[in-house]
């Protein structure tokens, strides 16, 4: 056997998955500040997240419980003000407070269904990459129908279907997403199975689950942050509208939430910005959040990836 | 000509695929919307007499070959609410959605080749740096979410347009082409059009703004202008012309997607199209209109995927002929 | 009378890393009706040198100093519409890819029609007639006016770039590295194409290839660039034939002669110096197989030779017992 081989190989055995992992999140995070985008996006998450793990802290009031004035009479319909950052909605309940416990439902439906796209379009990309022939055909078969089902018409039906729960539209958004974080992770696959190293270790008769796991796998976790990153804002935003049409759980107050109570509530028609416009503007900023991040290592990472 | 056949068996696959979930998700699903219906104060005749029509007293395989058989014969069934045939029901909200659908996308479109094309021409310039990330903002805005921006705003606020339907009440028209051409229902197209054309821009814009400055380093720009012609001529006849082709297969994937992708839009202007027709149904749990809703959807998506490739075959010289060959 | 002058250009590139000096003080003639080798290692600026003719350079490029003059006009100064007047009717270019220099969407003829219209003042019917004839003139069918550019091959493609430059009767052609993508039977064949047309039209050809045996094969006149410099000028009958600087003598054992397919290939091994780094003394010097110590010293400057041949070599004057010891294929293989 060759002497580069050798090496690859010896290289190769040493490599376990969690320092891969760690690399791979220490040049995330080195890119991170090279980009001023993805500084930006990374800064929103980070105050997001703050908030969301604060919530009760940060939040002056219980999100769904009813608020009276002083007075004994219902808080509707507050403007904003010291009593009510954000005023209160028809029902009295306040604003703000549901804007701040908000943060915590979308970081959940975003990280969660970020989570399950990754892992289920990298299991799948790795198996149909790297054993290809039948296999490959089928799960990318697979992936062609996953993708030629309406996403929205298909979330609703399903979401419907199973009952309103936020988990609900995780499962629905991870069933529709996974394959395009699967098709790109194959294609590089692909292309990994023929470096030097994977040659050497399958030579030296590790075994095929080794050589995925250890020699593969960490190779793409770049690849599946990059779309983790990218599903989060798609899943929030799919909440959102799920949310919106009234096919969200109604005892977990969430940003599309709010704006179906508003909605409803005849909040337009009585101009109270301040009712719909916040929840509106938290989601635009998480989602834009995800694109610059995604922008920036999209660029550096994977300059063709497009093609 | 056999890269076109296996196009269309693919898509045929697809479609097999499609329709089969759909089958199975609504036979299967928890919370079936049947038993729903059939709990109503229906007479035990009138019971059989819908579980006859629809097959619903068979295994479940006969069932299948029943909705098979029907779907070729495009017969969606019987809405349970309305007690009219789903296909009637469809094709009075299809052309609305159809219109609202094209009119944003040709606005969105034409707006962002264009500003596409001029921050390409203008890059590295504060314009074009303050732009995209604007643009990228603007992408992540929930539609539904800017349309009860803009409602709040023109429709209520201001006053100057209005707030939801198609047509004022009571207008009559002697046809749909009168009436999608009169002034009442382009008043009350604007406020969705503007929603949907203010998120549906952005594609066009990046696509058109990266492929420009792909294009302008081309070698045969350089050449263009090597050869003295005028910058429009570099611009538009030579960059924008081969930068336009991914454009224009986005825009036609963009109609499959805008047919489904509008139901929270028509949800917030109560426009009466498929998307607002499918959410009322799924929520009211009347299911061959739902199933019917769905399966258009998907069947405009499937198809316009299956345009967008053929288009891009007919535009690219270099493609066509390489199937050809 | 020279229809080109070029004296001491000068062209950087500006980049984050740093300024390349990709074109350090480049001077030659190009005469009226001549064709003008210029010839190089990749990297050494030859690309450089022709896109400051043409006018048209790289956004990051920086033109420090020097002029180009066209018949006693310093093509630098020019004001943009007087330059690009001169686009064209008066110099065109072939470049190395016309793959790439054809606009993948519209068919060859109505490439070539484009150039007639808008810059030649020809309407729709003379631009058909005149590029029918430029088709028959190239060598190619006329009715592949209406193929498109991918369904042509490499050579074809070639002479069609020959043909869209010869359309509006330019007086200086420059061709960057026009046969390189071809095999050596096409290059020959246009190759002949160029020199035809060129005596016929009298065009002057600034001719830039990498290929020395190329310049043997088509030129008048050969400048040999190294690093962003010339070291070596003259006609190319005398520089080929008597090689005055050892980088002449190497590009010679490194390319198979056009004719003969005979002889042994000896690489000049290295390659060309990185230019954004500051040079002492020979620039070639640490590749030179006849470097001495003095060679690292100061600058060496381009001194005449014999009558209109010069070379920027400290030992000059021994060119005919280097080029013995050149014609050693041992003399360019390092332990
Ligand atoms: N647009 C550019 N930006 C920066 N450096 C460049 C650019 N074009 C060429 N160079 C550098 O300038 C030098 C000369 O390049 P070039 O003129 O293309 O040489 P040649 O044509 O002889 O191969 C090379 O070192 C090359 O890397
Ligand atoms: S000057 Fe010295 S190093 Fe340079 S080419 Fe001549 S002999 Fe070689
Ligand atoms: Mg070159």
């Amino acid at each position: 056997m060759p002497a580069s081989l050798e090496q690859a190989a010896r290289r190769g055995e040493s490599l376990t998955l969690w320092p891969r992992v760690r690399e791979a999140a220490v040049a995330l995070l080195r890119q991170t500040g090279r980009d001023p985008f993805a500084v930006v996006g990374v800064t929103i998450y980070a105050a997001f997240a703050v908030i969301a793990l604060l919530a009760d802290v940060i939040a002056t009031h219980d999100p769904l419980e009813i608020q009276f004035l002083a007075s004994g009479k219902l808080a509707a319909n507050q403007r904003p003000g010291a009593a009510f950052l954000l005023g209160t909605t028809s029902l009295g309940r306040d604003i703000f407070s549901q804007l701040v416990y908000g943060t915590r439902s979308a970081l959940f439906v975003g990280l969660s269904a970020a989570t399950v796209v990754a892992s289920l379009g990298t299991l799948v990309g790795l198996v149909a990459g790297y054993f290809g022939g039948r296999i490959d055909a089928a799960l990318m078969r697979i992936a062609d129908i996953a993708l030629s089902l309406p996403f929205l018409p298909f979330v609703i039906v399903l979401s419907a279907f199973l009952g309103p729960s936020i988990y609900n539209v995780i499962v629905a958004v991870a069933l529709l997403l996974w394959p395009n974080t699967g098709r790109v992770i194959r294609s590089q696959v692909l292309s990994l199975r023929e470096r030097a190293y994977v040659e050497a270790a399958r030579v030296t008769g590790a075994s095929t689950w080794r050589i995925l796991f250890v020699h593969i796998a960490p190779n793409i976790l770049p690849l599946s942050f990059l779309y983790g990153s990218i599903a989060i804002g798609w899943a929030i935003l799919t909440e959102a509208s799920v949310s919106f049409l009234g096919f969200g759980s109604s005892d977990v107050v969430s940003w599309g939430y709010m704006l179906q109570d508003a909605f409803t509530s005849q909040a337009l028609s009585r101009g109270q910005y301040n009712w719909f416009v916040p929840p509106g503007l938290c989601i635009v900023l998480v989602v834009v959040a995800g694109f610059f991040i995604s922008r920036g290592y999209e660029e550096v990472f994977f300059p063709k990836l497009r093609d | 000509m056999r890269q076109f056949l296996e196009r269309v068996l693919h898509t045929l696959l697809v479609l097999w695929a499609v329709v089969t979930i759909l089958f199975l998700m609504f036979r299967l699903m928890p919370g079936s919307p049947l038993a729903a219906y059939l709990n109503d104060n229906l007479s035990e005749e009138q019971q059989q007499l819908i579980l006859q029509q629809f097959g619903l007293d068979r295994p479940l395989y006969e069932q299948y070959v029943i909705y098979l058989a029907n779907l070729a014969r495009g017969e969606l069934g019987v809405s349970f609410f309305q007690r009219r045939p789903v296909v009637d029901i469809l094709m009075e909200a299809f052309p609305n959605t159809i219109v609202l659908t094209l009119a944003s996308l040709v606005v969105a479109y034409i707006f962002g080749v264009i500003a596409g094309a001029f921050l390409a021409w203008r890059r590295d310039t504060w314009i074009e740096k303050t732009a995209v990330p604007i643009v990228l903002a603007v992408r992540a805005a929930p539609e539904f979410w800017v349309g009860m921006v803009l409602l709040a705003v023109f429709g209520f606020g201001l006053g100057w347009l209005p707030s939801g339907g198609t047509n004022s009440p009571g207008a009559a028209y002697d046809s749909e082409i009168e009436r999608f051409l009169s002034l009442d229902f382009l008043r009350h197209l604007a406020l969705p059009m503007l929603t949907l054309a203010v998120y549906l821009q952005g594609l066009p814009l990046l696509l058109m703004r990266s492929n420009m400055l792909e294009v302008m380093h081309d070698e045969f720009v350089t050449m263009a202008r090597m050869k003295g012609l005028s910058e429009w001529s570099i611009v538009i006849r030579h960059a924008a012309r081969n930068a336009l082709l991914p454009v224009l297969t986005a825009f036609t994937i963009g109609v499959g997607i805008s047919v489904g992708g509008n139901v929270v839009v028509e949800v917030v202007f109560s426009w009466p199209g498929i998307g607002r027709l499918l959410v009322r149904a799924v929520s009211s749990l009347d299911y061959p209109l739902a199933q019917g809703a769905f399966l258009l959807i998907a069947l405009v998506f499937i198809t316009m995927n299956f345009i967008a490739d053929m288009l891009y075959v007919l535009l690219d010289p270099r493609v066509s002929h390489a199937r050809v060959a | 009378m020279s229809l080109l002058s070029i004296s001491d250009l000068r062209v950087h590139y500006r980049a984050e890393s740093g300024l390349t000096r990709a074109v350090d003080g480049v001077s030659f003639e190009v005469p009226e009706g001549q064709i003008v080798g210029l010839v190089g290692e990749s990297g050494c600026g030859k690309t450089t040198v022709a896109r400051a003719i043409t006018g048209v350079m790289p956004q990051n490029a920086v033109i420090a100093g020097g002029r180009i003059v066209y018949r006693d006009r310093n093509l630098l100064e020019l004001s943009r519409p007087e330059a690009k007047a001169l686009r064209w009717r008066e110099i065109a270019f072939i470049p190395q890819s016309a793959m790439n220099s054809l606009d993948p969407v519209y068919r060859v003829g109505a490439q070539v029609e484009e150039v007639l219209i808008a810059r030649g003042g020809h309407d729709r019917r003379r631009a058909a007639a005149r590029a029918v004839e430029l088709f028959e003139m190239v060598g190619l069918d006329p009715g592949r006016l209406r193929d498109y550019p991918h369904q042509f091959s490499g050579g074809m493609r070639q002479r069609a770039a020959i043909a869209i430059a010869l359309a509006l009767n330019p007086k200086l052609v420059i061709a960057d590295e026009p046969v390189t993508a071809l095999d050596v039977i096409v290059q020959r064949q246009v190759l002949d194409t160029i020199k035809t047309l060129q005596a016929r039209f009298q065009i002057s050809v600034v001719l830039v290839t990498h290929d020395i045996s190329v310049v043997a094969y088509a030129c008048d006149q050969v400048v040999v660039m190294y690093a962003g410099q010339v070291v070596e000028s003259g006609p190319a009958a005398a520089v080929l034939d008597r090689p005055v600087h050892p980088y002449t003598m190497g590009l010679y054992n490194a390319f198979p002669d056009m004719q003969s397919s005979a002889g042994m290939l000896v690489p000049i091994d290295g390659s060309p110096p990185d230019l954004s780094q500051p040079f002492a003394g020979c620039r070639f010097a640490p590749r030179c197989p006849f470097a001495r110590d003095d060679c690292r010293l100061s600058g060496v400057e381009n001194r005449p030779c014999e009558p209109g041949h010069s070379a920027a070599c400290v030992r000059a004057a021994e060119a005919h017992q280097l080029r013995a010891a050149a014609r050693e294929p041992a003399t360019w293989l390092r332990s």
